[in-house]
Parts: structure tokens; C-alpha cells; sequence
């Protein structure tokens, strides 16, 4: 028995044969389970939302009917929706303004290499390995009107009264919220921040010194431009996951009292789990998303953020 | 019995430490929260593994034997179902936990498995809606408040119906007639169709401190007014003790709060909605009995507006609160052995309103207007169920008149059946004082028999019941929204109502 082995002119004509896509050389096999995966756990779900805006869901007998402009309108008519987004924005604002700033301030405090400042910036990063919902669990416990430890401080300093527990009070709840979402969340701010501070070139620093620059000044001619990319990066990324808060706000306040701190998506939950309106959560749901691509692409332009 | 502050402070330090350390369960880390008064909400009880905390259960008393032909009957007709399980989510009453408790004996008879997830009616709520919605299947047994009934009628079989279509699996002397029939009409009906069978009865009645009314030479409330003047003068002159006339449950967006404003609507002679199916809590009558509530806001604990009827009946347990309308199974755990006002807690009908109650012809979606609020719940066979004969044969065990019976006595509630009013367990506990009392029971049952109110049967009242008017309620309590006007704040609810209920073509 003989075997033929082909020659190499024959390999390649086999080769050929095969669609250009299909070669190990092209990059759509690599990039095939990647792509799948979006398209599947990334694009479905938002398509299948969208799919869902277009119908009028009757409650009561559970029947769908194609209406693509029937929730949008109701959405446009529902104040509550309106009142979520100031909340949201108002969170949003005032979280990152706190993360940036007191991130910022701790970073440049550890961004030295003396003895026992490895030990603090890894203790700084604790609150970030607590899950939310326990984070939320926490500080309710801690603002607790009867027994909690902050809302007792603050009783003795005469800040707030007995008859106005923090989380039942609508002038002092968002801002309770905000401050648990700032205790976790800012050693993400210091973590980048220090990278950045750690990247930046002495030679600056050190003609500025030469100059007679005091730090302050240091600071903000120099330290704040370098990082401005970094800042910027930073800001959008917890910009974003800001605006689409759910956990704390549904631990602690569960969108009260009132509507003080309901957000988009505690209001999205609300209509869903509820109402059991599923078209008209899909609706609240894409403005979010609408909403977060609109003011992150502007924060983009602005900012000249690069990725 | 009131703690001084750093007595309080100590002994919560004391109970977390021995919680922490495993010296004490969890159960009764949250029982002796409730006894420091500390307002934890229903969520922050769960996560904690608890259950809503309606004092200490005397469980020992729920062990005991099935009767043996019910026994012989489960042996037999769970032979072919062993090895299955059944999946049920409830929220955590008296009964669901007694009944998590005893499900073992179900399992030794039959074979079957059952797990039951107990988790905040919220998510009860949440996760029966997701089953129905995709057909899923994954609870075999549906907790369904009374609130819900008309919403899930669809997704349920029919109790009587299955009874009879299936013989082989009929419980000897089930005796579907024994069950009340006022709870039947305000818990399980709706369309001539049983969505399950009546579960749960919570019923608003009136329980006072004695030794406070005493104290201060009230007599026990009759009317709203009565009501009214004894919650002003008790604040006046307790406050400073700690102690307040009432508390409330009026969590904004919580389906407590809509009780509460429903009973203070039917005892000012109001109703949630008129003849034509109209949003009606916007007229006189209802307005009146929002003002009435707001003013009892202002001589309650300021916690009222976080509080669901767990903090409530901490409130009550605590020493907190000297008189209160509200859920008649919160009265066992106030009077139980460990209670820190044990004894101290009596109990009467609920209060007499100052106008006629609205006649049920006056009224929409099946209202019944009374003076006592009942909030009970049944428990229902899912459509969507994989294991439906196995969930049934559980399900008519739970609701046998021996486990009723003996939820009872282990958790205080009232039963479903008439006749667990008359067994001689139950009897013999009537004019006990401590844990496992039933001497609250002939109150609860002539409220169920003549002041029982019912809320509107419709399939959208879940949504309405749970977000759009416990919303903005929360709304105007809080003073976010309205400036203090009731009447500005039941125009937009009845705008909101109005308008679901037409999109829902149900008028």
C-alpha cells in the first residue's frame, strides 16, 4: 500500500478553497467568542427592551398590543420620572463631586514611600470588597434613629433632632445615602488617583521647586493638568455606574420617604416588580441608558477623554 | 416596663455581643431588639435570616400528631410523588413560619420535599409576578395577599374544583364549608372562582395599654374621636417619658401605609372607590379620614413614616406607643412570656366610625367598607406547577384543621377555620396570660363575623396598592410634595387611579 502524500501546489489549492473568514490567519474566528458573548449577554437584552417599548400593555388582562409611542408618551407625561431624574442627577453630582475631591486629597496624603504607607493604602481599599447591600445594611444600622451610632453623634451635637431620624426625613435622606455611596466608592477615586500621581514626571516638579513654587501652586499648574486625562476617565467611568445606583438606595430608603431618593432605577424596579408593567419599565429603562449615553458623549467631547 | 437610654444602649450592646458570639439565636436577637425599640425595617429583619417579628412563637406547642386517617391518607397518596419537591415563597407571618417548622412531618408521611423561601411581601409579590409572567413554574405554591387576588386569579387552580376532579387525592373530612365564609369572600374569592384556600387573617382591631389608660383615667376608645382625644392627651403627657399615643405603619410606598389609609377612609365613612368605579377617596369623607391620620402622625413616633408593621409592632413591644388600630396578631407577641409589657396589652373591637359605613352598592370592584381592615392572604396551587398533585396534597395539609389549629396556638394567629375557634386546645388557653394566649381570639372572630373590610377586588390593585397610592401618600406625610393638603394630594391619586383603571378597560 502506497500512500500520496500532495504536493505543496496542492495544499494550497486546498487552502484557497476555504472562505478567507474562515482562515486562522483573518481575526473574525479570534474575535468570534468575544463577539458572541456581547451580542448575547450585551445586545439582547437592550434590543429585547427596545422590542418591548413598542407595545401597550393592558394590566389587567395582560394583553400586548403594538403601540411603539404609547409608553414613550406616558413616560413623557409621568412626573415621577421626571422627579427620578433630578434625583439621579442630583446623586450623581454631588457623589462624584465628593468621590473626586476627597479621593484626590487622600491620594496626595499616601502618595509617599515612608514606612507603613503601603499598610494604609491596601486599608484603603476595604470598603470596596464589601457588597453594596451589606454596605447598606451597615449604615442602616448605624443611622438608625434609635440606637445608631452616627445618628446618636449627631443628636449630641446638636446637628439634627430626635424627631427627625436621617433616612425618614426628606431634606436629610438623599444626602445619607450619598455620604454611603461616597464611604465606599472613594478608594476607587484614591486607587486612580494615585496611578496617576505615581505616572507623572518629577522634572516638572522639581523646576517648579527650583522656581520657587510653592505646592499649592504646584498642585494646580501642574499636577491637576497632567492628571486631567486620568480625571476625566475617572469621572466618566463613576459617572456612569453613579447614574444607574439601585442597591443602596433600594437597602436603605427603598426610593423614600416620599420619592427623596428614587432614582431611575429604583423607579424602574418599582414599575416592574410592582405594577408588573413590563413594557413601561423596558421604556424607563432605555431613557436611562439614553440619558447616560447623551451626557457621557458630551463629557467626552468636552473633556477630550481618550480610551 | 420603658428602658432608661444607657440602660437601652447596654442592653442592645449585650444582645449584639451574644448574637455575635452565637450565645443567643437570631430570633432572639431580634426579639430583644424589639423589646429595646430598636425600628428595624422588614428587610433589615430579613437579611438578618429572621422573620417579621411578631414575638416569641411557641413552637413546642405546633409539634404533635396528624390525626391518623389524614396520616393514612397522606401515606398512601404520596407514594407516587416521593422523592419530588415542592418550592413555596411566603412572606414571613405567623403561620408560614410555624408551618416551616412542621413541614418535616409532611415529608416523614409523604415523601415529599418542600422548601419554603420566606423573604418581605415585596418580594413575594416580586417573584410570583416574574413566575406568571414567563409561565416558569419554579414555586409550586403561590402566597397571595388578599390585595392580589383578582391580579393572579388567572394563574391558580381552583381548590374545590381539583378537590373534586381528583378523588384519589381528596383529604378525608377536608370540609371546605368549615372555613369562614367572610374570609372566603374577602381573601380567596373572586368571580365565583376559589383562587386558593384563606391562609392568613390579620385584622385590624383596637389594642390599648390598660395600665396607661388606667394611669391617665381614659376609658377605652369606642369612636374616633374617643380614639383621637386619648392619642393627643397621652403624647402631651408622656412624650417626655418616651411614650406616645399610637404609632402608624406609614412607610411611603409600602402597602402598609395603604391599610392604614384605607381602614382611616372606611371609618370616616368613605371609600376607595363609588358605584361607577370612580377613584372616590377624594371626597369629603375620605379627605376627612386623611386629615384624621396625618393628625395622628403628629402624636406618634417620628419613625411612624419609616415603619412598616414590623417597626410598629415594635413599637408596641417596646413600651413605645399606648394605644393602636392595627393587625390583631401582633397582641400574641406583645403579651408573650419575654414581652417587655407583657400583660399590659388588651384588646376590643375596632373603632366605631363618626359617619354610616358606605353600603356595598355604593362601591366599586367588590369593596366591602367595615371598621376592621382585614389583610389576609391564601395560600394557592400554581397553573405554571410541574409537581401539582404533590403541591396540593401539601397544600390541603397545611390547611387541614389539625395544622391550622395548631399554627395557631404556636403563633398567635387567628385561624381560617371555624371550628379551631372551638377546640379545646384553643379553649384552654382563652384566659391565659403569656405566650401562646388565645384569649384575643373571640374578639378577632366577631370582628372577622361583623366589621370585617375588604379592599376592592380588580387585577390592577396590586400595582395600585403597592406603588402609585402608598407613593403619594408618602408624598404628602413626609411633606415632600402637597404642603400638608390632604385634598391636593387625593385629587393626584385619584387622577393616577382613574386613569389605570380606564387604560385597563375595567370601567
Amino acid at each position: 500500500m502506497s500512500t500520496v502524500t500532495p504536493s505543496a501546489d496542492e495544499r494550497s489549492d486546498n487552502r484557497l478553497r476555504m472562505p478567507r473568514w474562515l482562515t486562522s490567519e483573518h481575526p473574525l474566528p479570534w474575535l468570534f467568542p468575544c463577539i458572541s458573548l456581547l451580542l448575547v449577554f450585551g445586545l439582547y437584552p437592550i434590543l429585547y427592551s427596545l422590542w418591548l417599548t413598542m407595545y401597550k400593555r393592558n394590566p389587567a388582562t395582560r394583553v400586548e398590543t403594538f403601540d411603539p409611542a404609547w409608553n414613550w408618551s406616558r413616560l413623557w407625561a409621568d412626573e415621577r420620572v421626571w422627579d427620578a431624574l433630578q434625583v439621579t442627577l442630583t446623586y450623581t453630582f454631588v457623589a462624584i463631586i465628593l468621590q473626586l475631591t476627597l479621593g484626590m486629597l487622600i491620594a496626595l496624603l499616601l502618595d509617599t514611600d515612608r514606612k507603613g504607607f503601603s499598610i494604609l493604602r491596601a486599608l484603603m481599599t476595604l470598603p470596596l470588597v464589601v457588597p453594596p447591600a451589606v454596605t447598606g445594611m451597615m449604615f442602616l444600622l448605624m443611622y438608625d434613629g434609635s440606637f445608631g451610632v452616627i445618628s446618636h453623634a449627631l443628636y449630641d451635637l446638636g446637628i439634627i433632632s430626635k424627631d427627625a431620624p436621617l433616612l425618614a426625613t426628606g431634606s436629610t435622606a438623599l444626602l445619607a445615602v450619598i455620604i454611603v455611596d461616597v464611604w465606599q466608592w472613594t478608594p476607587f477615586m484614591v486607587l486612580i488617583m494615585l496611578a496617576g500621581l505615581r505616572a507623572l514626571p518629577k522634572d516638572p516638579f522639581e523646576a517648579a521647586a527650583i522656581d520657587g513654587a510653592t505646592d499649592v501652586q504646584a498642585f494646580f499648574k501642574l499636577t491637576l493638568p497632567m492628571m486631567s486625562k486620568i480625571i476625566a476617565l475617572a469621572v466618566l467611568i463613576r459617572g456612569i455606574d453613579l447614574f444607574r445606583v439601585f442597591d443602596y438606595v433600594k437597602v436603605m430608603t427603598d426610593s423614600g420617604p416620599g420619592t427623596a431618593t428614587e432614582t431611575l432605577t429604583a423607579y424602574t424596579g418599582t414599575i416592574y416588580f410592582k405594577s408588573a408593567n413590563f413594557p413601561f419599565a423596558s421604556t424607563v429603562a432605555i431613557f436611562t441608558l439614553l440619558v447616560v449615553l447623551i451626557v457621557a458623549n458630551v463629557f467626552i467631547k468636552v473633556f477630550k477623554v481618550r480610551f | 416596663m420603658s428602658f432608661r437610654t444607657h440602660d437601652k444602649q447596654r442592653f442592645i450592646i449585650d444582645s449584639a455581643n451574644d448574637f455575635t458570639n452565637k450565645r443567643i439565636s437570631k430570633r432572639d436577637f431580634l426579639r430583644k431588639m424589639g423589646m429595646a425599640g430598636v425600628g428595624m425595617s422588614a428587610f433589615a429583619a430579613g437579611s438578618l435570616g429572621g422573620f417579621r417579628s411578631f414575638g416569641n412563637m411557641a413552637m413546642a406547642d405546633a409539634h404533635g400528631e396528624t390525626p391518623e386517617d389524614v396520616a393514612n391518607f397522606l401515606r398512601e397518596a404520596g407514594k407516587p410523588f416521593a422523592g419530588t419537591t415542592i418550592r413555596y415563597t411566603s412572606e414571613s407571618t405567623p403561620p408560614t413560619v410555624v408551618l416551616n417548622q412542621l413541614k418535616s412531618e409532611f415529608t416523614e408521611l409523604t415523601g415529599i420535599n418542600v422548601e419554603i423561601e420566606i423573604v418581605p411581601l415585596e418580594q413575594v409579590l416580586a417573584k410570583a409576578t416574574q413566575d406568571v409572567q414567563g409561565q416558569l413554574g419554579t414555586y409550586d405554591l403561590y402566597y397571595l395577599d388578599q390585595a392580589w387576588t383578582a391580579t393572579f386569579s388567572r394563574d391558580t387552580i381552583d381548590p374545590r374544583e381539583y378537590y373534586a376532579d381528583k378523588p384519589d387525592l381528596a383529604m378525608p373530612g377536608f370540609d371546605f364549608d368549615d372555613f369562614s365564609e367572610p374570609l372566603v369572600e374577602g381573601i380567596s374569592l373572586y368571580q365565583d372562582k376559589w383562587i386558593g384556600l384563606p391562609f392568613d387573617i390579620p385584622i385590624f382591631t383596637l389594642m390599648y395599654r390598660k395600665d396607661i389608660l388606667e394611669k391617665h383615667g381614659i376609658a377605652v376608645p369606642k369612636t374616633y374621636e374617643d380614639f383621637t382625644q386619648a392619642v393627643e392627651l397621652i403624647t402631651a403627657a408622656e412624650q417626655e417619658n418616651g411614650i406616645y399615643g399610637t404609632g402608624l405603619q406609614a412607610k411611603s410606598g409600602h402597602y402598609s401605609l395603604e391599610c392604614d389609609w384605607s381602614q382611616a377612609v372606611w371609618g370616616h365613612g368613605g371609600s376607595i372607590f363609588d358605584a361607577d368605579k370612580m377613584f372616590s377617596g377624594n371626597d369629603a369623607a375620605g379627605v376627612e379620614g386623611l386629615e384624621w391620620y396625618m393628625n395622628l402622625l403628629a402624636n406618634a413616633p417620628a419613625n411612624s413614616v419609616a415603619a412598616t408593621w414590623d417597626g410598629q409592632w415594635q413599637m408596641g413591644a417596646s413600651g413605645q406607643i399606648a394605644l393602636c388600630q392595627s393587625w390583631a396578631e401582633f397582641f400574641p407577641g406583645w403579651n408573650a412570656d419575654d414581652s417587655a409589657v407583657k400583660g399590659l396589652w388588651e384588646m376590643t373591637t375596632p373603632l366605631q366610625g363618626p359617619s354610616n359605613l358606605r353600603g356595598r352598592d355604593a362601591v366599586g370592584f367588590g369593596e366591602i367598607p367595615n371598621w376592621g381592615h382585614q389583610g389576609g392572604s391564601s395560600i394557592a396551587l400554581s397553573r405554571y406547577s410541574s409537581n401539582i398533585d404533590a403541591a396540593w396534597l401539601f397544600m390541603q395539609w397545611a390547611c387541614s384543621k389539625d395544622i391550622m389549629t395548631r399554627c395557631t396556638l404556636a403563633g398567635g394567629f387567628a385561624p381560617m377555620r371555624t371550628s379551631s375557634y372551638n377546640d379545646p386546645r384553643i379553649l384552654e388557653r382563652q384566659n391565659l396570660e403569656g405566650s401562646g394566649t388565645t384569649r384575643h381570639l373571640g374578639t378577632v372572630l366577631e370582628t372577622i363575623n361583623n366589621y370585617m373590610a375588604s379592599e376592592p377586588d380588580m387585577a390592577i390593585w396590586a400595582g395600585l396598592a403597592n406603588n402609585e397610592i402608598p407613593t403619594e401618600l408618602g408624598k404628602l406625610l413626609t411633606g415632600q410634595d402637597y404642603d400638608g393638603n390632604a385634598k391636593a394630594c387625593m385629587d393626584q391619586i385619584a387622577k393616577l387611579v382613574d386613569q389605570q383603571v380606564a387604560e385597563a378597560e375595567l370601567r
